[in-house]
C-alpha cells in the first residue's frame, strides 16, 4: 500500500519534469504556427529538417554552437586550473593573511552580479575588449566557489604525503599535478561539470559584451528568435534542446565524480 | 506592446537602480553641429537595430556606402529582446555604445531623462522637419530641452474586425463610428456568434494606454501626475463598461492574444498597422476574414486613431563620427525614397508624412479581401494625438499593472483605483497630481 503510494507519487514528479522537456521536443519539430492549434500537438511532428535549416539560416545555429563549445571548455580547463590552485594554496600553505584572503573569497559570492555589471563593463571597454572572446572568459577565472570547493576539498589531504613529496625532491607544481589533484578527481569533476554549466548557459554577461553576430554563444543567439511582432517558437525550441545536448555529454562523462564529489567531505570517517 | 517588452523595460530599470557606480556622464545634451556644407563624409559609423528595422538598415547601407565613396556604415543586429539592457549599461557606464541606437518611442523619455547627456540633441539639424513627421512621434523624441531622437516607423491604430462575423450578426462596420457604437454591435456579434468583442490581457495596462492616447494624454500631462485625470477614468471605465458586459476575451500576454486571434475567438482587435504583419505571417488561412475601419471615436468628431509601438534612431554622445550618423539619418529617414521602399519591403509604416502620398499605399490588400488598408492607416497618421512621454512611465505603468487589474477583475471602481495609483505615483516620483 505505502509503496503503491511512493511510486504514485514519484510517477507524478517524472511526469511533471519530463513533461516540459517532451514538449520541447514536440515543439522542435512542429511548424511555428502549428504550436497555437488548438488541442496542441501532443506527438513529434515532420518538421525537423525544417526548423533546422531556418535555425541555421537566421542565427547560424552551426557556428553559434561551436562558439558556445569553445568559449566554454576553454573557460571550463582555465577556471578549474585556477580554482584548484588557489583552493591547494588556501588549504595547505601557512603564510600571513591567509584568514583574511579566504573570507574574500567567500565574502564575494555574495554580491549580486547585477551590481558588477556597469564597473565591469566599464573596465572591459578601457581595455578595448568589448565584443572579444577573451571579456566573457577571463573576468571570471576565479570563481569563489569553485575555490571553495576545492579548499575544502584538500583541507583533509594528509601533510605527511606532502613532506615525502618534498622529501623525495619533487617540487611545488609537481607535488600539485602528480599528487594532490589525482586524489581530488570527485571534486574536480563536480566542479568541472559546474563551470561548463555556468558558461554555457551565461546570458546576460556575453549579451552585454558581444556584438558582432559571428561571435554569439548560444543563449544570445536564441534570444534573437525573439522579435518585436513574431516569435520563432520553434525555432527557439530547437535551438533550446540542442542546447541542453552538450550539457548532457559532460553531465554523463562527469557523473560519477559529480555525486560523490557532492558527498565528499559530508562524512569523515 | 507585449510582455517581453516589459520584462526587458523592467530588467532595464533594476539594473539602472542596482548600479550604484559607473560614470558621470555629461550633464547637458550635446547638441548636434551643423555641419559645414563643404565637408566630404567619410570614417565609419557604428549602428545597432533589430528584428525587420536591423534587415531594413542592412538592405539600405550598401547604397548610402556607393552614394558616399569611403563611408563605411556598420550595421548589428543586435536582438529586440534585451536589447535595452545593452543600451542601458551603455548609457551608465559611458563606454561600449556605438554611434547610432534604434529606440522605441516609449523608451526615448526615460533615456533623455535619466541619462542627460548621453543621447545628442538633434534640434539644430533636425528643427527644420518637424512639419513632414507624425507630430506624436516628434512629441515623443523631444521634451523641453531638446530632440534626442529622429522618428522612424509610425504605429496608427485602427479596429481590425472579422468580416464573417460581423455578417452573420448583421452588424455594418462601417456604421461604428464611436465606442457607443462598438459596445452595442459587441453585444449582438456575441449574441449572434457567441464570440466576444476582442482580445486583452486584463493583467496588462496595454489598452488603457492606447485608449488614453485616443484621448490625448499620457501618464504626465505639463509634468504633473495624470493618471486619475478625467480621460484616464474616462478611458478605464469604457475598459470596465466591455468586462461587465462579458465583450472581452482574456488571454495572457502577446502569444495569448495571436493564438486566440487564429482561433476566431474574437470578432475585432484595436491594434496597430503592424498587426498586418502578425496577421498574415502567422495565420494565412485566415486570408479574407479580415477588414479594417479607423477606431470607433470617445466622442463623434474625435480622433479615430491611436499610437501602439513605432521606433526612431538616437544618435549616442560618444559617437566620434556625428556628421556621418546624422548624415545617414537624414538620407533613410527624412525622404520619400527610402521610407518608401522600407515600407514595401520591411512593412515599416512611414513617420515621414511625404511617404504616405506614395502609389503604395493605395495598392489593394488582397489579405484583407482587396481593401486599401495602408491608405486607411496612412490618412489616421497625421491624427495620431501627441502625449507628453516622461522618465517615470515605467513606475506609472508598473502601479497601473496594479490598478487596472484591479478594476477590470475584481471588480473596483476607476476612479478610486486611479486616484490611489496617481497618488502612489506623486509620492515615488515628487511630481504633483494633476488638479
Amino acid at each position: 500500500m505505502r509503496r503503491a503510494l511512493v511510486a504514485a507519487v514519484l510517477a507524478v514528479g517524472a511526469v511533471v519534469s519530463v513533461l516540459p522537456f517532451y514538449w520541447m521536443v514536440v515543439a522542435a519539430t512542429h511548424d511555428g504556427g502549428e504550436l497555437f492549434a488548438s488541442p496542441p500537438p501532443f506527438l513529434p511532428g515532420a518538421e525537423l529538417m525544417a526548423n533546422l535549416a531556418r535555425l541555421e539560416e537566421s542565427v547560424h545555429f552551426g557556428r553559434v554552437l561551436a562558439t558556445s563549445v569553445w568559449t566554454a571548455l576553454v573557460y571550463t580547463a582555465l577556471s578549474s586550473l585556477v580554482s584548484a590552485m588557489c583552493g591547494y594554496g588556501l588549504a595547505k600553505y601557512r603564510f600571513r593573511g591567509r584568514g583574511v584572503l579566504l573570507g574574500a573569497v567567500l565574502a564575494t559570492m555574495m554580491i549580486p552580479f547585477q551590481v558588477l555589471l556597469v564597473p565591469l563593463f566599464q573596465m572591459m571597454a578601457s581595455v578595448g575588449w568589448v565584443d572579444t572572446y577573451q571579456s566573457i572568459v577571463i573576468p571570471f577565472l576565479a570563481n569563489s566557489f569553485g575555490i571553495f570547493l576545492m579548499r575544502q576539498a584538500f583541507l583533509g589531504f594528509p601533510d605527511a604525503l606532502l613532506e615525502s613529496g618534498r622529501l623525495d625532491g619533487a617540487g611545488d607544481l609537481r607535488i600539485f599535478y602528480r599528487i594532490v589533484l589525482p586524489c581530488v578527481r570527485p571534486q574536480l569533476g563536480a566542479l568541472v561539470i559546474f563551470t561548463f554549466m555556468s558558461q554555457w548557459n551565461a546570458f546576460i554577461w556575453p549579451l552585454l559584451m558581444l556584438n558582432s553576430e559571428e561571435r554569439y554563444t548560444v543563449p544570445v543567439a536564441l534570444n534573437h528568435l525573439i522579435g518585436l511582432s513574431h516569435v520563432d517558437y520553434a525555432g527557439l525550441m530547437l535551438g533550446a534542446f540542442l542546447a541542453t545536448l552538450p550539457l548532457m555529454l559532460v553531465f554523463l562523462l562527469f557523473q560519477r565524480q559529480f555525486v560523490s564529489g557532492l558527498l565528499g567531505g559530508a562524512v569523515k570517517s | 506592446m507585449k510582455t517581453t517588452h516589459v520584462i526587458a523595460a523592467l530588467t532595464a530599470g533594476l539594473t539602472l537602480s542596482a548600479c550604484a557606480t559607473g560614470g558621470a556622464p555629461a550633464k547637458e545634451a550635446p547638441k548636434l553641429a551643423q555641419p559645414s556644407a563643404a565637408a566630404k563624409l567619410s570614417g565609419k559609423i557604428e549602428i545597432w537595430s533589430w528584428d525587420v528595422a536591423a534587415k531594413a538598415l542592412q538592405r539600405l547601407a550598401p547604397e548610402f556606402e556607393k552614394e558616399h565613396p569611403g563611408v563605411e556604415v556598420d550595421v548589428r543586429d543586435i536582438g529586440y529582446d534585451n536589447a535595452y539592457d545593452k543600451i542601458t549599461v551603455g548609457l551608465k557606464s559611458g563606454s561600449g555604445l556605438p554611434d547610432v541606437i534604434t529606440l522605441e518611442d516609449t523608451a526615448i523619455a526615460g533615456y533623455a531623462e535619466n541619462f542627460p547627456g548621453g543621447l545628442v540633441d538633434l534640434t539644430p539639424v533636425a528643427a527644420k522637419y518637424k512639419a513632414d513627421f507624425d507630430p506624436a512621434k516628434w512629441a515623443a523624441a523631444s521634451n523641453a530641452k531638446g530632440l534626442y531622437a529622429l522618428p522612424w516607423d509610425s504605429a496608427p491604430v485602427g479596429l481590425f474586425y472579422r468580416r464573417d462575423y460581423f455578417q452573420q450578426a448583421g452588424v455594418d462596420p462601417e456604421s461604428v463610428a464611436t465606442w457607443d457604437d462598438l459596445v452595442k454591435a459587441g453585444e449582438k456579434i456575441k449574441q449572434a456568434t457567441g464570440k466576444r468583442l476582442f482580445v486583452s490581457d486584463l493583467t496588462n495596462p496595454a489598452a488603457f494606454t492606447t485608449l488614453l492616447q485616443q484621448l490625448g494624454q499620457g501618464y504626465v500631462k505639463n509634468g504633473e501626475v495624470a493618471v486619475a485625470s478625467p480621460a484616464a477614468v474616462r478611458a478605464l471605465t469604457l475598459l470596465k463598461t466591455l468586462k461587465d458586459k462579458d465583450l472581452l476575451q482574456n488571454e495572457k500576454g502577446w502569444d495569448g492574444r495571436v493564438s486566440a486571434t487564429k482561433q476566431g475567438k474574437a470578432a475585432t482587435q484595436p491594434t496597430a498597422a503592424w498587426w498586418t504583419g502578425t496577421l498574415t505571417g502567422e495565420m494565412p488561412e485566415l486570408s479574407g476574414k479580415f477588414g479594417v475601419i479607423p477606431l470607433p471615436a470617445f466622442d463623434p468628431g474625435g480622433a479615430r486613431t491611436s499610437a501602439n509601438g513605432g521606433s526612431a534612431l538616437s544618435i549616442t554622445a560618444q559617437t566620434r563620427n556625428q556628421d556621418l550618423a546624422w548624415a545617414f539619418m537624414e538620407w533613410l529617414l527624412a525622404g520619400k525614397d527610402r521610407q518608401v521602399s522600407m515600407m514595401r519591403t520591411e512593412s515599416l509604416f512611414p513617420a515621414y508624412l511625404p511617404a504616405l502620398a506614395d502609389p503604395y499605399f493605395d495598392e489593394p490588400q488582397p489579405y484583407f479581401g482587396g481593401q486599401k488598408v495602408n491608405r486607411l492607416f496612412a490618412d489616421q497618421v497625421r491624427h495620431i494625438p501627441p502625449v507628453e512621454l516622461s522618465g517615470d512611465d515605467k513606475q506609472a505603468e508598473e502601479l497601473l499593472k496594479k490598478a487596472v487589474p484591479g478594476v477590470l477583475l475584481n471588480g473596483a471602481d476607476p476612479r478610486t483605483a486611479l486616484d490611489e495609483a496617481a497618488r502612489q505615483l506623486a509620492a515615488a516620483t515628487e511630481r504633483k497630481v494633476a488638479s
